[in-house]
């Protein structure tokens, strides 16, 4: 039986993991949840807090989660450790400042041979700017490869952790977990707070459950809060009356009240997921709290796409899907739209290439939708030659090139870690995609830190694909938005036999549009398949032709023989190349594939 | 009950790179015989099941039947005849392999009653029969089909194929050139498919096999047509060529989609609206028959809708179409009733023909057959 008592705040602590990608954060908790005995042997598993089919199959964490655990220290006392597990893929890592935000400490995660990546750096300054105490722990020490003297030596470069405080560590092995279990009891701060103030609880993150409705993840940070009492949303001034609350362990378990310093979850008949902003602080309505607790920026969306149904029936189911995903994922943003093309359709904006990837998968395996999805793009703001300033994330809306007075582009600034050997390779990829060098840096001698400003529609294609393929894989990449400058950028347009597809619309910078759009035309020609007559294909800019290709008509396609029982097999094959048809876009007369609005990304 | 029986023959002295038939390297000559005996005991098994059926059509395909000696295969049609109503003006075909036939062995199969015969030619370019992997040259094919027409044969087919590795258009010409030369009765031709799990499969995706591309491949096909229209044959199904009263009638039930019983390992079946299939693994095939048990490893009872589709599409593969009447008299409901949107559709693409008796692919619609076939499938 599990227990369920309650403890002074003084032996309550708050932690995150946080890690660059794959450097096993998830393993390091299965180890924590072995050892504290929250799951037994027979749940026993991999990536115990990963329920999603997706992170499963791809190894990543998506989600954050939350758990408590429950530890018998060696000083004799019983703690109780909530850990929130966190994203290590940088297009997440709002949702690692988020989790930081509900903890006081945090477990820095890092790879004994592949040592400091990009992400490392960029979790230790969210941590840093958290005020949070960092316990580094270093994983993997059992690999061949494994170097910790080395990675010691990186993570003192970088930052102010010293030598004595970092754990080495093998969670495949379970090396090192109960010096990690100790650690966090004796470094950690408990939870500042009191029980007696008015309640004030932190949203950092919500989830919808068709059976429960909207589940609010809360850290109590003052009061407590209990079934029954009503409450209050602080920015809107919502009341509800709270149905269930309860703890993770890891699975959802009900318990009479959380107070001062406690993570668990509240269910109280929130109507949508929006009334429950993440970063909002609950109270007591019957004695609400002067100040909130200091919230979250607002994440801003910084790639878009449009998601169509193949099937314009399916528009429905489409967007019943997108506003279920949504309650799940504050930082998706979509909003309906006509595509003269494509029929009725969502302009999603996503934190980055992986969340919309995950989005698009999730909506074809979840909610078995059959989606074209157009080539990402960045928001744009344009000036118009009126004076308005319009912000615009699809390049089918922009307006004509006399109308505009200048366009401003979004930058990044990217922060490189890699091998100091690869750094010319890197140098010419950084330079064909318009960046501007600002800083290097060794960490030791074969690790350098470049830094770089560059336009984000450079980066949002294929730039991490490249760099890991130049570095062999060991170049890592972090980047923030560092804000607008004007850019000569020109609008293509393709034309599929003389009509134009705003779906296959692109921005890009005028000298680069020859190219690519000479390159567009040909991948176009390669995916559409041979149609019953010649089509050609264009580029043009502003109605002027730059690029040209022709699809020869279709002259042949008959199964040479047929006879017996060979008709079941035809039959089936017919049926088959039927249903592949079924997936593709009619436009005008010309079926087009799926993966024809996504060609800019499959050109090299 | 009107139907055609096909009896299959699973051996080849050597298997073909491209070939996905049923067919298996001949490794020992003891397979033969027993194979021999189970394809006995499976006609034993339906005899007394179609005693009310005549059989219009024999055809024996394989593999290489002809791998067999001439006594075996004498005796197997022998067999057919005392188990079978065999009609008296039955069509009787055996495919041959170039190499595979004396004199002798024709000899029997012309006392079996065997009347046609259909080689295996597939080219007369010597280079490219090799890169084929057929174990005959141009020469043995003339031997053979010369052979064949002294001793009695009138009714010979030649299966020829295009869109061969390196195969230029010329050398396509000359091997239909010579083709024709001979006289053939009939001439099947296939253009190279390149199925998985075939050594030329594998080369394929290597990018080891240079094929002709689409057009130099529908190049191909249109002049064979109007070739060997100009030269007296009439092009009375997709893939296949025939001298007048020279169609093979055997193949025509599939295409009507008539009834048709296949003994043998792999052979399909279609009665009574169910399609079937033996076991094709000859050792499991000949197990089962063995064991007293019909060799089925699978089948399917087709629904109405499936009966009509397969109808339209395998009559569209002939000249003569679908017939209205016969559909009528079939389904006991009007096609156009069901298939009226797809018609329409297909005529508008000048893809299909109709008029008061049928419907027909066009000229353009025999090239682009698939396109109309998928439209009538669900």
């Amino acid at each position: 039986m599990l227990k369920d008592y309650h403890c002074n705040i003084e032996n309550i602590r708050n932690f995150s993991i946080i890690a660059h990608i794959d450097h096993g954060k998830s393993t390091i908790a299965d180890r924590l949840l072995e050892y504290t005995g929250t799951i037994s042997e027979r749940e026993k598993r991999n990536q115990i807090l990963d329920d999603m089919d997706i992170e499963r199959e791809k190894g990543i964490t998506i989600k954050s989660k939350a758990v408590r655990l429950y530890y018998h220290s060696k000083d004799g006392n019983e703690y109780i450790l909530n850990l929130i597990d966190t994203p290590g893929h940088v297009d997440f890592s709002y949702e690692v400042s988020r989790s930081l935000a509900a903890c006081e400490g945090a477990l820095l995660i890092v790879d004994a041979s592949q040592g400091v990546q990009a992400q490392t750096i960029a979790n230790i300054n969210l941590a840093i700017k958290s005020h949070l105490k960092i316990i580094p722990v270093i994983n993997k020490i059992d690999l061949t490869t494994a170097n910790p003297e080395r990675v010691i030596k990186e993570l003192q470069n970088i930052s102010e952790i010293k030598e004595e405080e970092i754990i080495l560590a093998s969670a495949k092995e379970g090396i090192g977990t109960s010096n990690i279990l100790e650690a966090i009891v004796n470094k950690i701060p408990p939870p500042e707070g009191s029980s007696s103030r008015p309640l004030r609880a932190l949203i950092f993150d919500s989830v919808y459950n068709s059976y429960k409705g909207t589940i609010v993840y809360v850290r109590v940070v003052d009061g407590v809060i209990t079934p029954g009492m009503i409450i209050q949303t602080m920015s809107n001034n919502l009341k509800y009356e709270v149905m269930e609350i309860g703890i993770f362990r890891p699975k959802m378990q009900p318990i009479k009240k959380l107070t001062a310093g406690d993570v668990g979850y509240i269910i109280a008949g929130f109507k949508n997921i929006t009334d429950t902003q993440v970063g909002d602080t609950i109270t007591d309505a019957s004695n609400p709290s002067r100040e909130s607790l200091p919230g979250y920026k607002k994440v801003t969306p910084l790639v878009f796409c449009s998601i169509y149904p193949v099937d314009n029936q399916e528009y429905e189911n489409l967007k019943t899907a997108l506003e279920k995903l949504k309650l799940n994922d504050s930082s998706l943003f979509s909003e309906a739209e006509t595509s003269e093309a494509l029929g009725f359709g969502f302009r999603c904006g996503f934190l980055g290439l992986l969340h919309m990837e995950i989005i698009q998968e999730r909506l074809e395996r979840e909610y078995d939708i059959n989606l074209i999805a157009t080539t990402p793009s960045v928001m744009y703001l344009v000036t118009k030659k009126n004076g308005d300033t319009i912000r615009i994330s699809n390049p089918s809306s922009f307006p004509a090139k006399n109308e505009i007075e200048n366009i401003k582009e979004p930058y990044v600034k990217v922060n490189i870690i890699t091998p100091s050997k690869c750094i010319g390779g890197i140098m010419d990829l950084v330079q064909e995609r318009r960046g501007s060098f600002k800083n290097m840096e060794y960490i030791d001698e074969n690790i350098i830190r470049l830094d770089y400003d560059l336009p984000l529609n450079e980066i949002i294609l294929d730039f991490y694909d490249k760099l890991k393929s130049i570095s062999s894989g060991y170049a890592s990449l972090d980047y923030e938005l560092i804000g607008y400058q004007p850019s000569e950028l020109a609008k293509v347009d393709i034309l599929v036999n003389h009509q134009l597809v705003d779906a296959l619309s692109f921005v890009v910078h005028k000298d680069k549009a020859y190219r690519l759009a000479r390159k567009i035309v040909e991948k176009l020609k390669e995916i559409i398949p041979r149609q019953m007559y010649e089509v050609p294909l264009q580029a043009t800019i502003e109605g002027k032709i730059i690029a040209r290709e022709t699809i020869k008509a279709l002259k042949k396609d008959v199964l040479a023989k047929c006879y017996g029982g060979d008709i079941t097999r035809k039959r089936k094959l017919l049926e088959k190349q039927k249903a592949g048809k079924k997936r593709m876009k009619k436009i005008g007369k010309v079926e087009i594939p799926q993966a024809a609005f996504l060609g800019i990304l499959k050109i090299d | 009950m009107e139907l055609g029986l096909y009896l299959h023959f699973p051996f080849c002295i050597a298997k073909c790179p491209y070939c996905d038939f049923n067919s298996y390297q001949l490794e020992k000559d003891n397979q033969v015989s027993s194979y021999i005996s189970a394809l006995h005991r499976e006609i034993s098994a339906y005899s007394p099941k179609l005693k009310k059926s005549n059989i219009s059509t024999i055809y024996m395909g394989g593999g290489t039947p002809t791998i067999l000696s001439g006594v075996q295969i004498y005796n197997i049609v022998e067999f057919c005849k005392d188990k079978f109503n065999i009609d008296k003006n039955a069509e009787i075909t055996i495919e041959a392999n170039p190499g595979t036939l004396d004199a002798e062995k024709i000899k029997l199969l012309i006392e079996s009653g065997i009347n046609r015969l259909s080689l295996g030619a597939q080219s007369f370019n010597n280079l490219l029969l090799k890169k084929l992997g057929r174990i005959h040259n141009t020469k043995d094919i003339i031997d053979s089909y010369y052979l064949a027409r002294e001793r009695g044969f009138s009714n010979i087919n030649l299966d020829i194929m295009f869109a061969l590795p390196d195969q230029t258009i010329e050398d396509f010409k000359v091997t239909l050139k010579k083709a024709v030369s001979l006289k053939s009765d009939h001439l099947s031709l296939y253009n190279l498919t390149i199925h998985p799990e075939t050594a030329y499969y594998r080369k394929y995706k290597k990018g080891q096999l240079q094929l002709p591309n689409e057009d130099e491949e529908f190049n191909m096909y249109r002049w064979a047509i109007n070739f060997l229209e100009e030269k007296g044959f009439e092009h009375y199904e997709i893939a296949n060529f025939a001298r007048p009263h020279k169609r093979s009638m055997h193949n025509l039930i599939y295409w009507q989609n008539q009834p048709y019983l296949g003994i043998g390992a792999g052979a399909y079946s279609f009665l009574k609206g169910y399609r079937y299939i033996n076991f094709k693994d000859p050792v499991k095939y000949i197990q089962e028959v063995m064991n007293g048990k019909l060799p089925i490893d699978q089948g399917e009872k087709l629904s109405l809708k499936k009966r009509m589709i397969e109808t339209i599409i395998l009559g569209l593969r002939t000249k003569d179409g679908v017939s209205y009447k016969k559909f009528l008299k079939r389904f006991k409901v009007d096609m156009n009733s069901i298939f009226y949107q797809q018609i329409n559709k297909l005529i508008n693409l000048r893809l299909l023909l109709k008029d008061d008796y049928k419907i027909k692919l066009t000229r353009k619609g025999i090239f682009l057959a698939n396109i109309v076939f998928r439209e009538f499938i669900d």
